[in-house]
Parts: structure tokens; sequence; C-alpha cells
């Protein structure tokens, strides 16, 4: 229905919003993470720092490369990053890019399957307490769900620790698998199960709700009574008239959500010591390694950008009412 | 038996903030087979309240309190929500007030009266349902149906979502079509034409139909019998020629002396003086009787009865007693000069 030049019009700004929104945050975390205090100094030489005179840390400066105004730092760091040279890690004394190829995958597995399954478990139970909607199921879950969603996740971790771990000695505290067992699958899982239980009983309550409430907003939305009228059963005005009606908020939900989701797993990871990009991240601004934050900043802001940007899209695909206006542009409208 | 819809005694209830709300007070009546009968009141005095009550689509927190809805010969307020949901759509349907709202925005028009068409027949096949949907749209005047079922809700004007909400409510042929002020969030000019094509329908399936409206004027054209609510109870209710060329009731000389065409050549229109009653308390005696400028000491005591007029026409006030004094309808004429 739109043609084809609206539409290459309209992904073209998108694009465009993007890529300055991306310059702009490359700009801001790369003035600030050097304006904050922390020395760089420590991260790349260590303890060894104390030790050395003001000469030599002048030189070891010069060499990184500090000295130079910010914005000079900045267009050196803007033309390695457009030959994909991201310079090396301070800590690691490594490119930065491998140093993060090897944490990225334990990162995607706890984050990526914990985002899949906070979702689908927050739109079950967002159904189940609008279909039982202030009988005791109803009740029960949403008191829970308040109560577990309140509790700070470090803190979650470190009980959930204290008792699996020290206590009960059942499952690992640490790590993402058993030394020099990476491809044991079995040993992988038993290092995820806490960390992921700390991200599944923090999360869906808070989205669970918010569907629970869309969904009971619609079910007394008038079109509900047209569709009981018809004779339709409450499972059908459910599933088919007020899901629909809730998904479009529900997918650019999930889309918005990627951040907040994202920041829990930084934080499970820390406390769990689980080798990912969220101890890393943590790692390199505490030190301020600076090429490390720079890549793992833009990497998490691209990644919410773009979700924003995908949440935004996907709102205007599924629910017709938003591309109305296009829609009343290019096609002749029946009045009566 | 020739009665396709019978209330006796219908008392709704809603609890509210306020206090509980006598939506529905006392309300007996009939309905035959095709004939159309026209519900008339002011805002809030029931009339959507009642067609809630036959449909069992109530609030949930509102109660029957007594009296009974026969349907058919069957007492529907003692079904349960699954009889109901079998119920609807084929003995009785129902046109809501507001077409904008009531439509599924994220749903074709097609595939909203195709439910409907569903609903009715479950052994119809695909192709079959879609030729139904086509002959339902053609039905209620709408072109081109096959292009247009595949249009969303926001593509329609109110008129053509008003005679879609129609498609749905005939899909099943009901028996009873109830019409809840079916035209009352609609542009004048297309008032009238839904009125018309509701009697044009309603003349060719013989459905008979409960058309609920505020406005004495929309109903004049369609409706067979009329009855006049106020406060939740019928005051007055008779053939529509007893009812406009003889009302007895001083709310329906009230009513109709406030119809614009009755003011014509005077410099303002005519007003009932005062505010409907809350429904929370019902005054005791007539609930009309503040705003009655014929109201006797009675009135303000006992609430009058029904009295019978014809055989046909009847009216609650205490004017028809023997006892009262005689008041002339002030609009003059009256059946017999």
């Amino acid at each position: 229905m739109i043609n084809h030049k609206s539409k290459l019009r309209y992904y073209g700004t998108k694009l465009l919003i993007f890529l300055l929104s991306v310059f702009l945050l490359s700009v801001l975390v790369f003035y600030i993470s050097r304006l904050a205090p922390g020395d760089p100094l420590l991260s790349y030489y260590g303890d060894r720092v104390e030790k050395m005179s003001v000469a030599e840390k002048e030189w070891a400066r010069d060499k990184l490369g500090l000295n130079d105004p910010i914005y000079v730092q900045y267009g050196r760091w803007l033309q390695g990053a457009f030959h994909g040279d991201f310079g090396i890690s301070f800590k690691y004394k490594q490119n930065v890019m491998e140093v993060i190829s090897l944490r990225l995958g334990n990162t995607l597995i706890l984050g990526g399957i914990g985002y899949i399954l906070i979702f689908v478990l927050a739109l079950g139970l967002g159904i189940l307490c609008a279909w039982y909607e202030d009988k005791w199921v109803d009740r029960v879950l949403c008191r829970f769900g308040t109560l577990s969603c309140c509790i700070p996740e470090f803190w979650f971790s470190m009980i959930m620790i204290l008792i699996f771990c020290v206590t009960l000695h059942w499952l690992p505290s640490s790590g993402a698998y058993s030394f020099g067992q990476a491809g044991n699958i079995p040993d992988r899982i038993r290092h995820l199960i806490l960390p992921m239980s700390v991200v599944l009983l923090n999360h869906p309550w808070y989205y669970g709700y918010m569907i629970r409430n869309k969904l009971m907003e619609e079910m007394r939305a008038d079109y509900v009574m047209l569709a009981k009228a018809k004779g339709q059963s409450k499972a059908t005005i459910l599933f088919k008239h007020c899901l629909r009606n809730v998904f479009p908020s529900y997918i650019s939900l999930m889309a918005i959500s990627v951040p907040h989701v994202l920041g829990g797993t930084y934080i499970v990871e820390t406390v769990f010591s689980y080798p990912g990009i969220g101890t890393l991240s943590y790692e390199s601004a505490r030190f301020a390694d600076y090429n490390m934050l720079m890549v793992l900043c833009m990497l998490t802001g691209i990644m919410v950008i773009f979700c924003n940007m995908l949440g935004q899209i996907i709102n205007e695909r599924i629910d017709p009412r938003i591309r109305a206006n296009e829609v009343l542009e290019s096609s002749e409208v029946s009045s009566l | 038996m020739s009665q396709l819809l019978e209330i006796k005694n219908l008392t709704v209830t809603v609890p509210g903030s306020g206090g509980t709300v006598h939506a529905v007070r006392d309300v007996s009546l009939t309905l035959r087979p095709g004939e159309v009968l026209a519900l008339v009141g002011e805002s809030g005095c029931g009339k959507s309240m009642l067609c809630k009550s036959i449909m069992g689509l109530l609030p949930k927190s509102a109660r029957i309190q007594q009296g009974s809805i026969t349907v058919d010969g069957r007492d529907i307020t003692l079904c349960s929500q699954r009889e109901m949901r079998r119920l609807r759509g084929t003995l009785m349907s129902i046109i809501f007030q507001d077409p904008m709202t009531v439509l599924d925005p994220t749903m074709t028009i097609g595939a909203q009266i195709e439910e409907a068409v569903a609903h009715v027949d479950k052994s119809l096949s695909k192709k079959q349902r879609h030729a139904r949907v086509l002959e339902l749209m053609e039905m209620v005047g709408i072109e081109n149906p096959e292009e247009r079922s595949r249009l969303y809700p926001y593509n329609f004007s109110g008129g053509m979502r008003q005679r879609s909400v129609m498609a749905i409510a005939l899909a099943g042929n009901p028996r009873i079509l109830l019409a809840d002020e079916p035209t009352t969030a609609l542009d004048v000019t297309i008032q009238a034409q839904i009125i018309d094509l509701l009697r044009d329908i309603q003349q060719r399936l013989g459905t008979a139909t409960i058309l609920v409206s505020h406005d004495l004027g929309v109903v004049a054209r369609a409706a067979d019998r009329v009855a006049i609510m106020y406060a939740g109870k019928i005051v007055e209710i008779g053939t529509a020629e007893e009812v406009y060329y003889d009302p007895r009731h001083p709310y329906t000389w009230g009513l109709m002396q406030s119809l614009p065409a009755l003011s014509k050549g005077k410099e303002s229109l005519h007003t009932i003086p005062g505010m409907p009653p809350t429904l929370v308390a019902p005054p005791k005696g007539d609930a009309f009787a503040c705003r009655n400028e014929y109201a006797l000491a009675i009135d303000y005591e006992q609430e009058p009865p029904m009295f019978q007029i014809t055989d046909t026409h009847y009216a609650a006030t205490w004017l028809l007693d023997p006892r009262a004094p005689k008041i002339p309808c002030p609009m003059g004429g009256g059946l017999h000069g």
C-alpha cells in the first residue's frame, strides 16, 4: 500500500537518525570516559604504577596518546574505527575485539536465552492473570511478582549463592564452566542455572503485569461487548481479539526493554563472575580501560538504539491504525 | 404462543460507589414476531440496561433483582452464560450505539462479519462463509463488498461502520434485533438512511425489533409500537398512532412538545423543566412528579399503576384515575379530534 519511493525515504530517514545517534553516543562516551576520574595507567601497568616516577608516567601517557587534547584522541579513534581497528585493551594488552569475541558468546547465551524466556513467561503470566482476573490465582501471582521484582538483583544473586552454593553445595557459584570444560554442555548448564534463575525471577513479573493490565483494559473495550454479542467465547475474545490488540505494544515493549534486560544481565554476570560482556564492561569502567569501554558502550548503545527503532518499525507494520494516515493519502477512501 | 419476547416485572440494580442504582424498575413489556417496538426516553433512564439484560450482557456487578425475560417460551434470566452464548446471534442480536468503537480495530471488516457467520453455522466451508459475508454486506448497503471486506474499520466512515455492525447483527438471522440508539453517534443525514435501512431489512426478514432512542422524531418513521421510559420505568406504551396522536402521560406530552417541529414559529424550543432523578434512591411516588406541572398530591405519595386506555394503550399517571381532574393534552389533537 505504501509506494516504493516513500518506503525508501522512510527507511532512509530511519538510517540517518540511527547513524546520527550512534555518532553522538560515541562522542559522549569518549568525552565522559576521559573526563571521569580514574587512571588508565593503573589498568595498563597494574600495581607497578605506584613505583613509577613522574617522568616515567609522563612517558607512558605520551606513548598511549593520552596527552593529546580529547578531540585529537577522538579523531584518531574514529579513524581507527573506520578501518576496523579499535585499539588494544590496556588491561589485557590484546586487541579489544579479540577479548570481546571470547566473551560475547557467554553473554549471548545468558542474555539471549534469558530474554526469550522472560517474554514467553511474561506473556503466559499476563494471560493467566487476565483470565483469572481478581480470582486467587491472579492475586497471588501479582503479590508475589511485586515482591520478587522489587528485590535488587545483586542482593538476590548473593542470597542464591549463599543458599545453593555455600550451604547446600548444589551448584557452582561463579564462572561459565569448570576449568577446561568449555565444551561440556551439562557443566555449562549447571553454571547457568543460578544466574538464569535470578534473571527469570526478577524480570518477567514487570512485563507480565503490563500484559495483564493491557489485556484487562482491552477486555473492557466496546469491541469485546460486540464480540460477546456475536456469541464468541471468552477464549476467542481473549486470544483472537484482545491479544491481537495488545501485541503491537508488547512487541515494542520487548524491543524497548532490551537495555533493561541487558543491564540486569550485566549485574548478574558481575555478581556471578560470569565471563561475559557485563563483567568486562564493569572492569573496563572501573580500571579506565578506555578502548575496551568505548567498544562495549558502542556495542550496547547500538543494540539499544537499534532495538528501539526495530520496535517502532514492527509496531507500525503490525498495527494498522498507525499506518492509517498513509493509507488515507494513497488510496481513495470510500465514504457512505 | 403469540409473544416472542415477554418481560415481566424486571428490576435490575447496579451497585455503585454512591449506592445501588436502580437502573430498570419493574418493567413489563411484550414483543410480537415481526413488530418494531420503539423504546424512548432520556439519557440514563435505563434503556440500554434493559437491552443488555435481554442480551445477557449486563455488567458483572449488575443483578436482576426480580422478574423474568421470556424469549420464545424460555426464561433467559435462568440461562447459564454458555447457553446465552448459543442464543446470542441467532435468537437475538444487538446493534450498539457507537460504531466507532465497537469494531475490533485490528481486524478486517470481512473477518469480523465472518466470525459472526461462523458462530451461527459451524458447518460452512471457508468459501461459503465468505459468500455469506458478501451477501450480508450487500444487504446492509455496502457497495463493492468484495473489496471492502478486506478493509479495516478505520477505512470506514461512521455510517459504513454502523452498516457493518448491522451486518454482524444480522448474520444469524436473529428473531429479535435490539438496536440500542443505532443513530445517536451518526450525522443527521446518515441517521435517516440507517433508520430506513433498519426498517427495510426488518420488513424483508420479518425480524422483531426493539429500537431504542432518545428522539421521538427518529423512531416515528419506523415504529409499530412505542414505549416511553422514565427513571427506569415504562410510563406509557401503545401503538405508534396512539402515542403520537393521543399521548396521555405528561412526560410524553413534554417529549412531544420538545420536538423541534412543534416549536415552529416560537421563540425557543420547549423543554421539560428540571433533571431526571438519580436512580440511586428513586423518589417515593411518581418519579416524574417534581417536573410535572400537572402533578397531583397523590403523585408525591404513591406510584401510579398502569391505567389501561385501550387494548394496546397503557399509561402510568394518576391523571387517568376517574377521580382526577380532566386535563386536555396541551398539544391539542387526540385521536378523535
